[in-house]
């Protein structure tokens, strides 16, 4: 029987958009789950921030084998930055990297996010959505920086669910270590 | 004036002849060593899992001494701390207490029993280590970038002089147990290494900075060790002299090569010169690394220092050390892996019987299994592991037990149970439809990277199939007559595997070959080529394909490509497949081969159709043939090798050596 190409992609594609959607419900799920245990003494943007740090850090560990150090800073730099953007397209982002001022400074955008979407559904706050991604960011770069002896720092410009229109992160080399 | 502890005189050898510089004399330290072969320490996880020596372990390092002909040999690098940060393998022997002394020296005793020179090894595995341990120890906080590994946490002051005094301490067991050299284990990434390298050591305080503050605890330990084993002892380390780690801004050749000097003044009596690490992303020691690739290393670390130079790492062959030592860029032969393979290699190479070395074939298999908390076993060496146990050697029949045995096929299986066989006594016949010996491996040796080397291993068995006097028939294809005709007492079916059908519709015009008529070149392959089976032989056939400049494309039904493969041999075909351009489908179905396409069907039911003019066919079977016909005749039958399950060249060794002991 002949390969109906259209109706493969379609349904892999749809199944794909399933997964991406459950990625972030699933983490919102178990959010509501951390809130709760945690008690009404704590806020939910610290479980919050604090999950990101911790997954942040695992996800960190997931970069080594995949990063090194041949090719110099530059390109380091770049591969970390495609490393970022292409986890976060996994999640069924739009992202993008670009050089930034100079040659230690990477830009990783992203025009089209389905995490605040997710977020609205189950009530997170936009600013919780903005932190959290930030502090994802940082926490991966701590083992990275510790492994390769590099003083790399993550900073948000912009983010969609401040309503800025697109992310941006500029990852750059902290001039003063 | 340096004094030999056993007298060795080799005149009346013709391998003395053959390889004079082999077997001169050379001084380290006070210590006289007849000749400049050394068996390299070998962890193997056979000692119990406190550290203690096992008769098995014992029994291992007997045969391993008796192969060096009164060289040097060495045991296994001991770990020698309490906390146990320092074991990097379930089966290490432990030396951080005088209770472990007695096992000890059962280990010394059994190598001064072959009149051989016993030798020591301190080994704190460091980043490899705390194997039972939650987290273990090194010089900085440096995360792992394997998940396999532990945690390490760094060191404070009080623990590297701990550390040292542990060396010490150990070194004293090993003096007290009756060893007589001593050697510090510096390498692939255990702790010492840890300590020098800019990877690992990020420290600040004096234990840092640059190559002397990193070799600090390395000097002391040296000062420490000598002053504990005196005038007598030697005292040597394995250093690297290429940490091979450039991709995670490691040590630079000058550097090792001023850690060498440093080692040197502190009082080493001899650097043994190692490459790479554990971590390092290139390959240092699989077959895919030519002989002597490394031994420019040796040579290098000879300019650097005036004490003798050792060094293994793929010097498999007698002719490569020997020129190397005549040269002066070496001064001692390591052996490790080839000694695996082969406990009394250097001893044929004395004897002048090089054709009766069985060959390691750097598969690495033994390295995986320590990885895996399992003792050591070789791909190729059937007793090794076993040594302690008089069944795994060939015994004689009685006169009235010897049979006649029809073996046919003459791969590794048929061979290797046909020596083993007629070495006890049998009347052994091994027939085969081709003209030439090997079965499978005939085609499977021509795939790139190394696997020329596989033959070696027919070589061998067909010098031990006429050494034992085995009967050949080439040429002559088994059939149902044949054996009517000949009625042996038993017959041994190593026929290989079958190639099954390939499931699902294949359309007129589809081009389908066989593995091995690819490999041995008889069938014609066009330029977009499909290989149907993602274990070793369709990687090799691959890989083959792919450097003739086609454009190849694996699939096949296992969930990753070559999981049959060892995983310290795996990750280079993985590398090569991507290096080749070579694509895998994994865990996946042909449902349609169309002329000039395939329609691949995912385990989960995707579709999707590839381009190939070709496809080739490397999917195996358990062969059936003959099997009946020798059960109705009521003929004793063993099935081995391949034809029982199609596994690899390992497994056939194996299967044919257990029923040429047991039939
Ligand atoms: C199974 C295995 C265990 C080893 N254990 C040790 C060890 O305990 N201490 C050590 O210094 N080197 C150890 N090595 C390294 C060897 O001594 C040797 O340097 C290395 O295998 C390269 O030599 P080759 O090509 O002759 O095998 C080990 C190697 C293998 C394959
Ligand atoms: S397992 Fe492989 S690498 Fe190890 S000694 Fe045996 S043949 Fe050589």
């Amino acid at each position: 029987m002949p390969v109906n190409t259209e109706k493969e992609i379609t349904t892999l594609w749809r199944n794909l958009h399933t997964a991406q959607s459950e990625i972030c419900k699933t983490y919102y799920r178990w959010r509501e789950v951390a809130i709760e245990i945690a008690g009404p003494e704590t806020k939910p943007l610290d479980v919050a921030l604090k999950a990101a740090e911790m997954m942040g850090v695992d996800i960190g560990k997931n970069f080594l084998p995949r990063l090194n150090w041949l090719k110099g800073e530059e390109t380091f730099m770049l591969n970390l930055g495609r490393q970022l953007a292409g986890m976060w397209a996994s999640e069924g982002a739009a992202t993008t990297v670009e050089q930034g001022e100079g040659p230690s400074e990477i830009l990783i955008k992203c025009t089209r996010d389905p995490w605040p979407t997710a977020a609205r559904h189950y009530g997170v706050p936009m600013e919780e959505v903005a932190l959290t991604r930030e502090r994802l960011f940082q926490a991966i770069l701590v083992d990275v920086n510790v492994f390769f002896d590099t003083p790399l720092k993550i900073e948000m410009l912009k983010a969609i669910p401040r309503g800025e229109g697109e992310w941006v992160f500029k990852l750059y080399k902290d001039e003063s270590k | 004036m340096a004094k030999p502890i056993f007298e060795w005189d080799y005149s009346s050898y013709p391998g003395a002849k053959k390889y004079p510089k082999l077997f001169e004399p050379i001084q380290i330290g006070n210590l006289l060593i007849p000749n400049r072969i050394k068996y390299a320490a070998t962890e193997d996880n056979f000692n119990d899992h406190n550290g203690f020596i096992t008769d098995a372990d014992v029994a291992y390092i007997r045969r391993r001494a008796e192969g060096v002909v009164g060289g040097l040999c060495f045991m296994q690098g001991v770990y020698m701390d309490e906390a146990q940060k320092g074991q990097g393998y379930v089966g290490q022997a432990a030396c951080w207490d005088d209770k472990y002394i007695p096992g000890l020296k059962k280990m010394a005793d059994a190598i001064h029993a072959e009149k051989a020179v016993a030798g020591f090894q301190l080994m704190d595995c460091g980043r490899v280590g705390a194997v039972e341990v939650p987290a273990g120890h090194g010089p900085s906080t440096v995360p792992q970038r394997l998940r396999i590994f532990k945690p390490m946490y760094e060191m404070s002051k009080e623990e590297i002089k701990e550390m040292v005094q542990q060396h010490v301490d150990a070194a004293r067991r090993g003096v007290d147990a009756g060893f007589d050299i001593m050697e510090i284990s510096g390498i692939v990434g255990y702790l010492i290494s840890n300590f020098i390298s800019s990877y690992t050591n990020r420290r600040t305080d004096e234990y840092g900075g640059d190559i002397h503050g990193r070799m600090k605890s390395v000097v002391e330990i040296i000062q420490g060790v000598k002053e504990a084993c005196g005038p007598d002892i030697p005292v040597g380390i394995r250093l690297c002299a290429e940490e091979l780690l450039d991709d995670v801004r490691g040590n630079t050749p000058e550097e090792s090569m001023e850690s060498y000097k440093i080692a040197e003044e502190a009082g080493a009596d001899y650097i043994s010169v190692t490459a790479g690490w554990q971590e390092s992303i290139v390959p240092v020691i699989s077959r895919d690394v030519p002989m002597g690739s490394w031994i420019h290393l040796a040579k290098l670390a000879k300019e650097h220092v005036n004490i003798p130079v050792q060094m293994a790492y793929r010097l498999f062959l007698p002719e490569l050390p020997e020129k190397a030592i005549a040269a002066g860029e070496l001064d001692i032969w390591e052996i490790c892996r080839s000694m695996i393979a082969d406990p009394l290699m250097p001893k044929k190479v004395l004897e002048d019987r090089q054709d009766e070395i069985r060959h390691c074939v750097a598969c690495n298999l033994c390295l995986a299994r320590l990885f895996r908390d399992a003792p050591m076993t070789c791909y190729i060496n059937p007793v090794c592991a076993h040594e302690h146990d008089e069944n795994f050697f060939p015994k004689p029949v009685e006169e009235d037990d010897e049979k006649e045995i029809m073996i046919v096929g003459a791969g590794p299986a048929g061979l290797e149970c046909a020596y083993v066989a007629a070495q006890r006594g049998h009347d052994v016949h091994v027939y085969d439809k081709e003209e030439a010996l090997g079965g499978t491996i005939l085609e499977a040796s021509k795939a790139p990277y190394g696997d020329e080397e596989l033959m070696t291993c027919i070589n061998y068995q067909r010098i031990m199939c006429e050494k034992f006097g085995v009967e050949f028939h080439l040429g002559t294809e088994v059939t149902e007559e044949l054996i009517q005709d000949e009625m042996p007492d038993s017959v041994v079916l190593a026929t290989g595997p079958v190639y099954p059908e390939i499931g699902g519709t294949v359309s007129e015009g589809a081009t389908i070959v066989n593995v091995l008529d690819v490999l041995g070149g008889s069938a014609e392959v066009g330029d977009n080529v499909m290989v149907w089976g993602n274990r070793k032989p369709g990687i090799g056939c691959a890989l083959f394909l792919a450097k003739q400049g086609k454009r190849v494309t694996i699939v096949g039904k296992e969930k990753t490509a070559g999981f049959d493969v060892n995983p310290s041999f795996k990750w280079r075909y993985m590398i090569y497949l991507r290096q080749n351009r070579v694509m895998a489908y994994n865990d996946c179905d042909i449902e349609e081969i169309n002329e000039g396409e395939v329609i691949v069907k995912t385990y989960d039911g995707y579709r999707f159709p590839l381009k190939c003019d070709t496809v080739v066919m490397s999917e195996r079977e358990a062969n059936e043939g003959l099997k009946a016909v020798v059960q109705g005749e009521g003929i004793e039958l063993f099935v081995i090798g391949d034809a029982l399950v199609p596994r690899n060249m390992s497994s056939a060794v194996h299967d044919g050596y257990r029923i040429g002991l047991r039939i």
